[in-house]
This record gives C-alpha cells, sequence and structure tokens, in this order.
C-alpha cells in the first residue's frame, strides 16, 4: 500500500527491480498527521488510482490468481538511446532540456571534438569504468558509468580539461548530487591541495558564489552527471524533494581558504597528505546562515564557539553539521581556546544538547530518546560523536562570519588518481 | 503518468522490447526530433548504463484470506505505523478470521530485513507493506 504521491516511484521502482506488474494498491496522502478517523475512512473509500474501493483492491492483490506476465523471468536490457543525436545547434539545446539531460539552462553541446579534448584532462582511458551511482544508494538500482562519459557531461557543464581530474573523483564517489528523498537535500564539496590554486578556485570573497569558473563549472557538473549516469533528478520517480532545492543547481562548493586558516586542511583530518588534491563530500539539508547566533555580539572576541551551537539548534539527528566559517572566525576561535578544529568539535559535542522532553516532541523521538526511562530534564547531546561536527574555512575575510549546514560527511576522494 | 508509458520508459514493455528508443522521443514543447543522421551538429548522449532488469516471478497468491495470518510491514516512515494499525483494526470488523501481525521493518527506509522476512515465511501467509508517509 503506497500512498500516491509516491505513485510514479513506485510503479517505476517496482519495474526496475524487476516486478513491472507488483500489486500496489494507492492510499490518499498523507497518512502523517491525520487521525486514525481520517485514516480508517481512507480504507472505507476508493484507491485514487484505480477508483475501486480500496479494501477490496488489498484483497484481491492478495487472492486473484497470477496472471502470466506476472509470473515471466527473465532479463531485460535498459535502452538510453542513441549514442549521438544530430540537428541544429537550437533544436539540439531544446531537446537536451526537454529530455532532462540538463538543469534546465542551455549547456555546451557535447561534440565530439570537445569530449576529445576533455579527455586530455585525465590520463584514464576513456572506456574505463569510473563508478556506479543512483538517486539513493540501495532504493534504486545504481547506473555505471566512463570516463568519457563523465567527460560529455563534463563538456556539458562547461567544464576546462584542467577540472576534469577533479569531476572525475566527484562521480567516483557514486554520491549523486540530486538525492531522491522527499526532503530537498543539498550537497557539498569541500576541496582541498594545490588545485584549488592550480585552477584558480575561488576560496576568498564571495567563495561560494558565482564568482570563479572553476567553482562553477565542477559544481554543476556534478548535478548533470549525476542525473544523466544515475538517472537521478526525475521529478515523482527518481527525485521527491518537496521544496526543491536552489542549491542544486552547482552546489556548494568549498575551496578551503587553507592559506587564511589556523587549522590543518580538512584532508589533512581524514589522513591525506597536505600536498594531496583531494575532494571530500557531504550530504544532507541546506546551508543557513549564523548571523543570529547567541554570544556574537561579546567583546572583544564574539563567543562563536557558542552561536555555532545555537545555530545549529534547528538541526535533527539524521545528518551532522558542517560549519563554513571565515578566516576571522576561525582565527578568533583560536583566541578563545580552540587550537584546532577537534577541540571545536569535542566542545560542541559535549555542549550542543537538548532536553528529553523537546527531543521527544520532535520527529527523532526514538532515536534521541531510546530509553523510555530518561527524565525530561536530562540532557541529550544532539550527536553521539564529536566528528557528526565538520569544518571549513572559506572567505576573503571582509566580515567574521560562519554559516551552518545539516550535512554529514560521507567520503574523500583524490584528485590525484584521477589525473 | 500510466504503468504503461513508465514501463515503456523502463524498458519492460513489448514496444521497448522490440527496440524503441529515446531518438524516437518528440520533444514536449517544440514537437521536433532529435534523430541520429545528417544534422548540422552531432552531439553525444550523455546517459549513464542501466543495469539489465532481472525479472522476479511474483509469489503464488492464496485462494482465500480465510483462517490466514497476515502481516503488516511499516517501512518506518512517519504515519506508517498507525495507518497500519488501522487495517488491522479494518480486518477485525470486516474479516475477523484473519489474524493480522504489525512489524516495524528494521534498517533504514530501504534496507532488507531479512530476520522480519524469515519470521514472515514461517508463520505468515501473505504481508501488507506500507510506504509513505
Amino acid at each position: 500500500m503506497v500512498t500516491v504521491a509516491f505513485k510514479d516511484l513506485a510503479l517505476s521502482n517496482a519495474a526496475q527491480r524487476g516486478m513491472p506488474h507488483e500489486r500496489i494498491c494507492f492510499t490518499p496522502h498523507p497518512v502523517w498527521g491525520k487521525t486514525d478517523e481520517e485514516m480508517y475512512a481512507y480504507l472505507e473509500g476508493n484507491d485514487p488510482v484505480s477508483g475501486k474501493p480500496l479494501m477490496k483492491e488489498v484483497i484481491g492483490a492478495l487472492t486473484n490468481p497470477l496472471t502470466a506476465e506476472e509470473s515471466k523471468t527473465g532479463e531485460v536490457s535498459v535502452s538510453t538511446g542513441p549514442k549521438t543525436f544530430a540537428d541544429t545547434e537550437d533544436n539540439l539545446q531544446q531537446y537536451y532540456i526537454d529530455n532532462g539531460m540538463t538543469d534546465f539552462m542551455q549547456i555546451v553541446l557535447p561534440t565530439e571534438e570537445r569530449v576529445e579534448a576533455m579527455l586530455k584532462g585525465t590520463s584514464h582511458k576513456p572506456d574505463e569504468v569510473v563508478g556506479k551511482m543512483a538517486p539513493a544508494r540501495g532504493s534504486y538500482p545504481e547506473w555505471s558509468y566512463t570516463v568519457k562519459q563523465v567527460a560529455i557531461n563534463a563538456v556539458m557543464a562547461g567544464a576546462k580539461p584542467e577540472y576534469f581530474p577533479t569531476i572525475l573523483a566527484m562521480a567516483a564517489s557514486g554520491v549523486t548530487a540530486l538525492s531522491s528523498s522527499t526532503n530537498s537535500f543539498a550537497v557539498a564539496a569541500i576541496i582541498n591541495g594545490p588545485i584549488r590554486d592550480k585552477l584558480n578556485m575561488n576560496y576568498g570573497i564571495g567563495a561560494m558564489g558565482p564568482f570563479a569558473q572553476p567553482n562553477a563549472a565542477i559544481g554543476r557538473a556534478w548535478t548533470i552527471l549525476s542525473r544523466n549516469l544515475s538517472n537521478s533528478g526525475i521529478p515523482g520517480q527518481t527525485y521527491l524533494g518537496t521544496l526543491g532545492n536552489g542549491v542544486n543547481y552547482n552546489n556548494l562548493i568549498l575551496p578551503e581558504n587553507e592559506q587564511a586558516s589556523p587549522w590543518a586542511p580538512f584532508h589533512v583530518q581524514k589522513g591525506f597528505a597536505a600536498t594531496e588534491n583531494v575532494v571530500s563530500l557531504f550530504v544532507g539539508f541546506s546551508i543557513a546562515q549564523g548571523q543570529g547566533g547567541i554570544g556574537l555580539g561579546v567583546k572583544p572576541v564574539p563567543q562563536y564557539h557558542q552561536a555555532i551551537a545555537y545555530n545549529c539548534t534547528p538541526f535533527g539527528p539524521l545528518f551532522g553539521a558542517l560549519v563554513v566559517m571565515d578566516p576571522l572566525v576561525a582565527q578568533g576561535l583560536v583566541e578563545l581556546g580552540f587550537k584546532t578544529k577537534e577541540q571545536l568539535a569535542d566542545w560542541l559535542q559535549k555542549n550542543q544538547t537538548i532536553s528529553a522532553k523537546d527531543a521527544r516532541s520532535t520527529l527523532f523521538a526514538n532515536r534521541w530518546v531510546p530509553d523510555p526511562n530518561t527524565p525530561d530534564d536530562a540532557r541529550i547531546p544532539y550527536y553521539q560523536k564529536p566528528d557528526w561536527y565538520n569544518f571549513v574555512v572559506v572567505g576573503g575575510q571582509t566580515n567574521p562570519y560562519h554559516m551552518v549546514g545539516n550535512l554529514s560527511y560521507r567520503v574523500s576522494v583524490s584528485i590525484d588518481q584521477w589525473a | 503518468m500510466n504503468r504503461r508509458k513508465m514501463l515503456s520508459l523502463l524498458g519492460v514493455s513489448p514496444a521497448m522490447l522490440a527496440g524503441a528508443r529515446l531518438e524516437a522521443q518528440k520533444s514536449k514543447k517544440t514537437g521536433k526530433t532529435a534523430s541520429a543522421g545528417t544534422g548540422k551538429i552531432v552531439a553525444l548522449n550523455p546517459k549513464g548504463n542501466p543495469p539489465p532488469i532481472q525479472l522476479v516471478p511474483m509469489a503464488k497468491r492464496l485462494d482465500t484470506l480465510d483462517g490466514k495470518t497476515i502481516y503488516l510491514v511499516s517501512d518506518g516512515f512517519p504515519g506508517a505505523g498507525h495507518f497500519l494499525n488501522q487495517v488491522a483494526l479494518w480486518f477485525k470488523k470486516n474479516m475477523p478470521s484473519v489474524t493480522t501481525i504489525y512489524r516495524l521493518k528494521a534498517g533504514q527506509f530501504a534496507d532488507d530485513d531479512p530476520k522480519l522476512n524469515a519470521e514472515i515465511k514461517a508463520n505468515g501467509n501473505a504481508v501488507i507493506m506500507a510506504i509513505g508517509h
């Protein structure tokens, strides 16, 4: 039984998993927030898809003999179309848009010549398999893709060949930029190492904004390749985000301002050498500014750690915290005694807490307060481990600002391996 | 989108098995067709490689639900448990010979739960799974 909002998802997913005729009965949507009486009325009413009495449909699904189609076995190949499309430039631009192969903005048309040029950005062979990706791992079949297929998408996003190893590393991670969740997720990529300067990435003023070609094109490529290489981002089938997320256009691309940071770069925290080029990926909810944080008005050094803890209070426990901070904030935190990122994470893990009473009123009652004997006034840490807090230093030092994202670390991938 | 159209896009309809392809799709807004051939510009298909679909035969159905045990399984989405409680109530009122047993599937929404599957195989006759919120 599936609520009708997920009809396309249920039908397409059942087919992709080998049961194209799975007997699915639909209820009105939603069930969340409805009273018992309202839900019982759903059962006494009609299936909104078939128009027939719902429970009669359910009983029939369990008792009607199987048809020949429902008993079929074997393997069915899935086509994604011809290898090339040929038409005028205007027609092709519209064709790519209308068939969901872009971010609904015009692209650089991926001609063979342009793709060949992109392939010069890596030593890897065009037919080498890069990885697998799905709109949500475990929920959909994973698609695979080659170096050349990633190159086609990199061209479409407006990338230069020198950006290609970074884009390949992101593709190799298997992390989609367009997660299927109803929550309208965002993704982030921290980029570390000398490649930031080699590519002229912007990690200063306006680093997260539309002010540098490598930041923009690499971020856009992540979205476009996720759409085309993993079947992510089909509304109703593989994308269910109810509000959508503007960040998905080119994602949170965060080349760390290593030169101005008082702390170890993020990739060094993850065990890489400082000289290595690495992209580290995050998934979760979006990011918000932190101006309203408690303690920011304290002189002479604002209590940045308290402000960060305060600004993270709307977070749930499903995803961690990614704090993006200007170098001025990082330097202020050092003055406050946080000599490393790990010390700040330890402090936040101990001090960002929620009362058991409040935790029980959230969606995450079972996760936060599994023991029913926990008293209401007990303080529950938002996260059980300090490493659920991550920090990246970005920005141009025009204001001691930070932003907080309810985003979890997924994986770090060597860019050098894809050069 | 209806099931026939959905399945045709996924390659499981007779039309797709016969070789219907993306190049035959007309642009939704312009009505124009981009086809492999002799246009002014030739551009490459950016799609990845979907795995083949292994068809799974569905489980044999019951002759009747009378006296049978039906597991009501929630995948954990908010509201699914409450909804299945109402399904259990419906059976109690309308088909009292049916026994219902509620279970919350372990793990994340899409995770398999082998322990629960084994329990259902051993003790149940049918499953109704609730997905949605």
